[in-house]
């Protein structure tokens, strides 16, 4: 038998880096990738189409497209395109191999179960950042795009890129909270979109949720780092926003644990493809 | 120290309530062991619990020392050639082979080198840049053995290797097989084509209803089946004389002329006797015997008399 050149931790990193590479080669331009594509195509296509038809007094006031597109980010952008392009690139991780009968072949390896989790999980979230990252910077670049000259100023200042950066960074930490947890739902449901549907319901509710249980939501902490606020509506119960470096923490701490709560659940997986 | 074995010790599974493999204990030595039972009787179970894709119920198994609890180390013991005829979409073989490689810890020139040895050794070269995707189902067999051999494992389980394969695939495969087990490896092959298994194996494992029914060298297996008289054959030059004479011994019950006259298919319910008097009767009668051979001592005809309808050889 031959030696593999590496063992410990050096073979485990060598090992997430090959499992990520592999899940962003084959997600990043493959058919499995339309519907997320098609997802945020979806604002893309809303602010051009409102690039392309505004008014010449709206054109002038780029603080109006600032708040216009904090909106759309918030309500839009985040509480659906995020949380869908994020479910149907994570639950394929697991759930869509294991439909398609070929998820045994990562368990014939001398892989830890624990670092299949985490290179999947982190193959989907390069998938899952890579294109909705695209999605959001185009979908900032066009909402400026009828200011012309002063759209670009903004856009090139240090608040304009402060404000992008924040869009992309909490774009980046929904991937990783949502991303943890539908990692976690593709193992334990065979139809994950149940759960996630269900917890959806639950990150709507958020803004109308007494202060503690605001604390067990995803986009109370995702609210408290996107640049411009944005009112909730006359129902909402207001709460002390989180601080921005403990909502990174936090969510990053939601989705260590739930990676870790997979990994262990991977640990346990069976293949009987016969009762999926 | 004796030589590190295959010990399964009490293995059940059960999927709810129903019956995978029920109280398991073999041991299984280096070299080409059958595993054999009609469909549905626990081979692929008890091959996916040897692999850890499945977790037992109760009882426990050691794979060269390693359970199968840990892949980090068990598949750097043993390749698993699956049932399963499905890939990871778009896969080419070599890119499968090179992934599979490099998660073994080969770095990405030596996969790709080793991944072409082993596509020109299963005899897919000439296809291996091609989506897997196209394949023939010989040519999908050939690669997933190719994905369970590319790391040289000293333990190979290989279910229904041979489904798929024409007979010359069949052929060739099955010299790779004995191949791999005169080197001193364990080769598990689950297969239907029983004739097939007889010529390669040192051993079998009878299951049947996830119960082993027998396990052993067929010679082995056969003589622990008192209940079905041993058959065998004599090929010679005047069969009628010896079935006259034959006739006359209490422990042979049946004897038939059989292959048209050229051979005499005798049945015996005591195999230590027979052999003696046989002896004795070719010489007393001077006849030119060319051949004796036992008739069921076969995968086949030992797979009927326990789980089959007990025909042996007709």
């Amino acid at each position: 038998m031959s030696a593999a050149p590496d063992r410990g931790w050096p073979l485990w990193r060598r090992q997430v880096a090959v499992l990520a590479r592999q899940e962003v080669g084959r997600s990043l331009i493959s058919r499995r990738s339309l519907a997320p594509y098609l997802l945020i195509a979806m604002p893309v296509g809303i602010a051009l189409i409102r690039a392309l038809f505004m008014s010449e007094s709206q054109r002038a006031s780029v603080g109006h497209t600032t708040t216009e597109l904090a909106q759309i980010f918030h309500f839009f952008i985040l509480r659906f395109i995020v949380f869908f392009a994020v479910a149907q690139v994570f639950v394929r991780l697991v759930r869509g191999e294991i439909l398609e009968r070929s998820f045994h072949y990562h368990l014939l390896v001398p892989v830890r179960r624990e670092v299949l989790a985490v290179g999947k999980y982190l193959g989907g979230l390069a998938t899952a950042a890579a294109i909705l990252g695209i999605g959001v910077t185009a979908t900032v670049l066009l909402a400026y795009s009828p200011h012309g000259a002063a759209g670009l100023d903004h856009l090139l200042s240090r608040r304009g890129l402060t404000e992008l950066g924040a869009y992309l960074a909490v774009t980046v930490l929904a991937s990783a909270a949502y991303g943890a947890l539908f990692l976690l739902a593709g193992l334990f449901f065979r139809n994950p979109m149940v759960p996630a549907v269900l917890f959806l319901g639950w990150e709507i509710a958020t803004p109308f949720l007494p202060g503690l249980l605001k604390l067990l939501s995803v986009v109370h902490y995702l609210g408290s780092l996107e640049p411009v606020p944005v009112s909730q509506g006359p129902f909402a119960l207001i709460a002390q926003p989180v601080p921005p470096l403990i909502a990174v923490l936090a969510l990053l701490a939601i989705a260590a644990a739930l990676v870790a709560v997979a990994a262990r659940a991977m640990r346990r997986l069976e293949i009987t493809y016969s009762t999926e | 120290m004796s030589a590190p074995t295959i010990s399964v010790v009490d293995l059940s599974k059960f999927y709810g309530e129903v019956l995978g493999v029920n109280r398991v204990t073999v041991e299984i030595p280096p070299g080409l062991t059958g595993l054999v039972g009609p469909n549905g009787s626990g081979k692929s179970t008890l091959m996916h619990l040897l692999c850890g894709l499945l977790r037992p119920s109760r009882g426990s198994i050691s794979v060269l020392g390693v359970p199968p609890d840990r892949p980090e180390e068990l598949f750097r013991l043993l390749g698993y050639c699956t049932q399963y005829d499905s890939f990871p979409a778009g896969a080419t073989a070599i890119g499968f082979l090179v992934h599979t490689l490099t998660l073994h810890g080969f770095d990405r020139a030596a996969a790709e080198r080793r991944a072409h040895e082993v596509v020109e050794r299963v005899g897919l070269a000439d296809a291996a840049r091609r989506r897997i995707a196209g394949y023939s189902k010989g040519m999908r067999q050939r690669i997933k053995l190719a994905q369970a051999i590319c790391h040289e494992p000293r333990v190979l389980v290989l279910d229904e290797p041979l489904n798929g394969l024409d007979p010359m695939g069949r052929a060739e495969m099955i010299d790779l097989f004995k191949g791999l087990a005169r080197e001193g490896r364990h080769v598990i092959v689950s297969s239907h084509i029983l004739n097939e298994l007889d010529l390669i194996s040192d051993g079998v494992i009878m299951i049947h209803g996830g119960s082993v029914v027998a396990e052993g060298s067929i010679r082995a297996v056969r003589g622990e089946i008192t209940t079905q008289p041993l058959q065998v054959l004599v090929r010679c030059d005047r069969p009628q004389t010896v079935a006259a004479h034959a006739f006359s011994l209490d422990h042979v019950v049946e004897a038939r002329i059989v292959d048209g006259g050229a051979g005499l298919l005798l049945r015996t319910t005591d195999a230590s006797r027979f052999f003696p008097d046989l002896g004795r009767i070719i010489l007393s009668t001077g006849v030119e015997v060319e051949t004796v051979t036992p008739a069921d001592e076969n995968v086949h005809a030992v797979y009927d008399y326990l789980i089959g309808d007990g025909g042996g050889v007709r």
